[in-house]
């Protein structure tokens, strides 16, 4: 199953939204949205169609999406994305602790609606991502293989320790963004990732002297001065 | 915002203490009348009681027997009162209306024990008359009579307590203004609250139309050159009337302290390099430029904040250079970190105009400037960094631009 076989269920009392976001998330290739107005209809609506997520409100005509999202646990484990209006609903929501999927302040734009979308559906359901090259990070001049934890170059493949993989991991996810020494550390040493910088800078030259044809000018792994690295 | 309307915590506090002062007063009036009104229906029955020198003048001795003016006889009965008259042998030698079961004769302890208590349930009261005793009694039930009797220590003792008695009391008041004038401001927050999240809750719905269709349509090939450009005004100022309605809910919150701070330990020097990294990657290439600065003993400084606000405070101090910075050349934010002492100290400055000086008018007046316009989202930045108990500084530099200085508490 890809993305776009699973099934969206849209709750929100307002017929124009439900119309614009049923709009965002055909033209971005999901083709069954179902979609209610209240509590009731999404209760019924639920057991007749068992989409795979839901996209909530939290303020309905005849009840709160809290309300009906504690109803809807007692049954399924669906992941649930709320849609809220307010900002308190956010404090609320953790407050009670209810563990949702995610959480959207409108108004939002299309793209962080699918973004979110997607994000949950790939963590839920352990879908890989559309394009089906998961696992590859094409460098132009060279290949790294996430799946074996190598680099191919010039036809010959190297092997990534294993914390050079978490780095290249971590920039790929981010490809294009800057991640922070922070983050990088963290994703490398999990907790307690203060005091690695040093380490850091080590395994980012030894990673840079297997995916760059010149280490000392990089073309793909950039340090962003202060901040962290980028890759290209 | 009509500022005239409101009412400042210190006078709020000043009326409600004032209210519970009056009434407290009303009370000890309304208490003192009533103590009054008693006293006064008992001494119109008091009135009536005839002491024993009225009676012995009422009383004339002639031919070996005594003999009571008919005046007096009436006001003792008017009086409901009874006499009898011993001599120095505790013999009676003359009564008036004396209840039958009273005796004719008394010993020194009969004496001793009427004087202070009852006589067969008859309160008395005892005149001495030379050799002789007059003894005045009323009707049973008529009068509580107790003998009492207490160290003079503990009378002193109680003479202080009431003064204590009575400042206690006005610190009671005190304590009560407080509490009521908190319930009434919390309340009226709350509905205050309330109604600005309803608004933005109106709002917001369709301003996510708004937001969502220009969108859409702004990435439409079917539109001219001019109709993009049109949808890009809509897109962007739809942007602005979002942060609008975000900012105006964070800045009710956090002016009055209902904004419930999910405070976390947090390393700020991550912090700052991952709001650069995120404005860095969201900016065109080469709109501006930022240098981050951690000096070596600050990257291992920890404090307690919430990080979402403290994200949010430093968007706006980004946001703001960058919409006030000039044209001609690129904006440079530099953002320089360090530890002093117990302190953790952030400097944000750009390259920029610097803050035009009704802004920094505004800032210096602080949390009291709530209705100010032009400092919105640096008003923000403010409270945010007061609300974590810290301390804040805007500033032009001294070869221009903005800076904002700020510390924080450092944790361990």
């Amino acid at each position: 199953m890809n993305f776009y076989e699973y099934k969206i269920m849209l709750v929100d009392d307002e017929p124009e939204l439900r119309k614009m976001v049923s709009g965002f998330l055909e033209k971005e290739g999901f083709r069954e949205i179902v979609s209610a107005g209240s509590c009731r209809e999404a209760w019924n609506l639920f057991d007749r169609e068992a989409p795979h997520l839901i996209l909530l409100d939290v303020m309905l005509p005849d009840g709160d999406g809290f309300g009906l999202f504690g109803q809807l646990r007692t049954k399924s484990e669906v992941p649930v994305i709320f849609l809220s209006a307010r900002d308190e609903d956010e404090n609320r929501l953790k407050g009670l602790g209810l563990g949702a999927d995610d959480y959207i302040t409108k108004p939002f734009l299309a793209k962080e609606l699918i973004l979110r979308v997607r994000a949950v559906l790939k963590r839920v359901y352990r879908i890989r991502d559309a394009g089906g090259d998961a696992g590859l990070v094409d460098l132009g001049d060279c290949l790294v293989n996430l799946g074996s934890g190598t680099v191919q170059r010039q036809g010959a493949e190297t092997a990534l320790t294993a914390k050079e993989y978490a780095i290249i991991e971590k920039l790929a996810a981010n490809r294009g963004r800057i991640v922070t020494i922070d983050a990088l550390c963290e994703s490398v040493w999990k907790e307690g990732n203060y005091g690695y910088e040093n380490t850091l800078v080590v395994h980012i030259r030894r990673l840079r002297e297997k995916i760059e044809a010149d280490a000392s000018h990089p073309k793909h792994l950039i340090t962003v001065r202060g901040l962290g690295y980028k890759l290209v | 915002m009509k500022r005239k309307n409101r009412v400042s915590g210190v006078s709020a506090f000043v009326y409600v203490t004032f209210a519970m002062a009056v009434i407290f007063f009303l009370t000890m009036l309304l208490e003192i009348g009533f103590l009054i009104l008693v006293n006064y229906r008992y001494s119109l029955y008091h009135q009536r009681y005839i002491d024993g020198e009225s009676i012995r003048d009422a009383l004339t001795f002639a031919d070996g027997e005594y003999r009571l003016s008919e005046d007096m006889q009436r006001q003792l009965k008017e009086a409901e009162q009874w006499v009898m008259l011993l001599d120095g042998e505790g013999d009676v030698v003359w009564s008036y209306e004396k209840p039958e079961e009273i005796g004719e004769s008394y010993r020194l302890s009969d004496i001793a024990r009427m004087s202070k208590w009852y006589l067969k349930d008859y309160p008395v009261h005892i005149y001495v008359w030379d050799d002789r005793m007059m003894v005045m009694g009323r009707p049973k039930n008529s009068i509580w009579k107790y003998n009492v009797e207490f160290p003079m220590r503990w009378m002193r003792f109680m003479a202080n307590a009431g003064v204590w008695m009575l400042a206690l009391n006005f610190l009671w008041i005190l304590l009560l203004s407080v509490f009521f004038t908190r319930k009434w401001f919390k309340s009226r927050e709350e509905v205050r609250l309330e109604w600005i999240g309803g608004i933005s809750h109106d709002i917001r719905t369709p301003l996510a139309l708004v937001m969502g269709y220009a969108d859409a349509l702004g990435s439409s090939e079917n539109l001219s050159d001019g109709e993009r450009r049109q949808m890009a005004v809509i897109r962007r100022q739809s942007a602005v009337m979002k942060e609008l309605v975000e900012d105006l809910n964070l800045t009710s919150a956090l002016e009055y302290s209902m904004q419930a701070l999910r405070v976390e330990k947090l390393r700020p020097a991550a912090v700052l390099r991952e709001i650069a990294a995120d404005f860095l990657d969201d900016a065109k290439e080469g709109e501006f430029e930022v240098t981050v600065e951690i000096l070596r003993e600050a990257e291992d400084a920890w404090i307690k904040a919430d990080r979402r606000l403290l994200i949010r405070a430093f968007r706006n101090l980004f946001h703001n250079s960058l919409r006030h910075s000039g044209q001609d050349e690129k904006t440079v934010i530099c953002l320089r970190m360090w530890s002093e002492k117990r302190w953790c100290r952030i400097r944000f400055s750009d390259n920029g105009a610097g803050y035009p000086p009704e802004v920094l008018e505004q800032l210096a007046v602080g949390k009291k400037n709530r209705a100010a316009r032009h400092i919105r989202g640096l008003g923000i930045v403010q409270k945010v960094v007061l609300a974590h108990g810290g301390k804040i500084r805007f500033e032009n530099g001294r070869e221009g631009g903005c800076v904002c200085e700020m510390r924080f508490r450092a944790v361990r």
